[in-house]
């Protein structure tokens, strides 16, 4: 028993160290990738056209970046931007809370969808639920909050 | 000039100094995946050849039926929730599973993953950080079923 357990180490290392190089090949240019926006402040640009989204969503202009940084960042990796950026941009209670219902239900998309799908997930049914809810959810949210408010 | 080649400190273009963050990055993150996936690798393996994973799955088979996974890959949620998505992928990759069910996996775990660090940052956003971790793991697991109701 013990012996066949030692016996298998060195297989299980090996597919061990495969599934390492698989996810440093997708994650790596990512990483490069993420620093390249962030040097050329794609994070940190405006984007008016999103505004009724954000609008809908319970967020003002100021949301854009965290939320930004969250969805493509993630949580641990943005967050830096993120809570800096929702910090500067001096976002009402109501806002912060919209933005990390958003978020918990729905960051670093790409990363995290890439992981499962390099183990032979479908991207589609990873990645659109799981935005869709994100997205519903927090709308709900701003929907209520504003209800709220009127009574 | 273009902004692309501009150089107004004298720092040289800024997809260098990204470049630079990024091999520091890039390094962070290969010792980080190393020391995540091995061992769960590991683990997972010993698990299953010693015949104790099939020990604590069967209890677990009626539940993980839900959401139409073999009883094993009730490991994949707890290292995916407990620790991070790599440790799930870890533990997933030797088990033979099918493309509806790792999308399940990645779906219920996308959204509820590495609850304990990912509290740390949400707590800076709002108070109500631990009300929003119950959320994720509610969420996840829900509407994990639905999707696997559609797509099994």
């Amino acid at each position: 028993m013990l012996g066949k357990l030692v016996g298998m180490l060195p297989g299980a290392m090996g597919g061990g160290l495969i599934l390492c190089a698989e996810i440093a090949a997708v994650v790596l240019p990512l990483i490069i990738g993420y620093e390249m926006a962030k040097a050329y402040g794609v994070f940190e640009r405006p984007w008016p056209r999103l505004r009724p989204l954000l609008a809908w969503l319970g967020l003002g202009p100021g949301a854009l970046v965290p939320l930004l940084a969250g969805v493509f960042l993630g949580l641990l990796y943005g967050a830096g931007v993120l809570v800096s950026a929702s910090r500067e941009q001096g976002l009402a209670a109501g806002e912060r809370l919209a933005l990390a219902v958003f978020l918990v239900t729905c960051h670093a998309v790409v990363e995290d969808t890439a992981i499962f799908v390099l183990l032979g997930g479908s991207a589609f049914w990873i990645l659109v639920p799981r935005l869709v809810l994100a997205l519903g959810l927090t709308a709900w949210l701003a929907r209520r909050g504003r209800r709220r408010m009127q009574t | 000039m273009h902004p692309l080649f501009a150089t107004p400190d004298g720092t040289g273009p800024p997809w260098r100094a990204a470049l630079g963050s990024a091999v520091i990055r890039g390094r962070k993150f290969l010792v980080f995946l190393l020391l995540n996936i091995l061992p769960f690798y590991l683990l997972s393996e010993l698990l299953s050849a010693s015949g104790a994973l099939a020990y604590i799955s069967g209890f677990l088979a009626p539940v993980m039926g839900l959401w139409g996974l073999p009883p094993e890959a009730a490991t994949v949620l707890v290292a995916g929730m407990l620790v991070n998505l790599y440790a799930a992928a870890a533990v997933a990759a030797p088990l033979a599973l099918s493309w509806q069910q790792v999308s399940v996996l990645g779906f219920i775990l996308g959204i509820s993953h590495s609850l304990l660090m990912e509290a740390v940052v949400v707590r800076q956003l709002t108070p109500r950080y631990q009300g929003l971790t119950l959320l994720r793991v509610v969420l996840g697991l829900g509407a994990g079923w639905l999707l696997a109701l559609m797509i099994c």
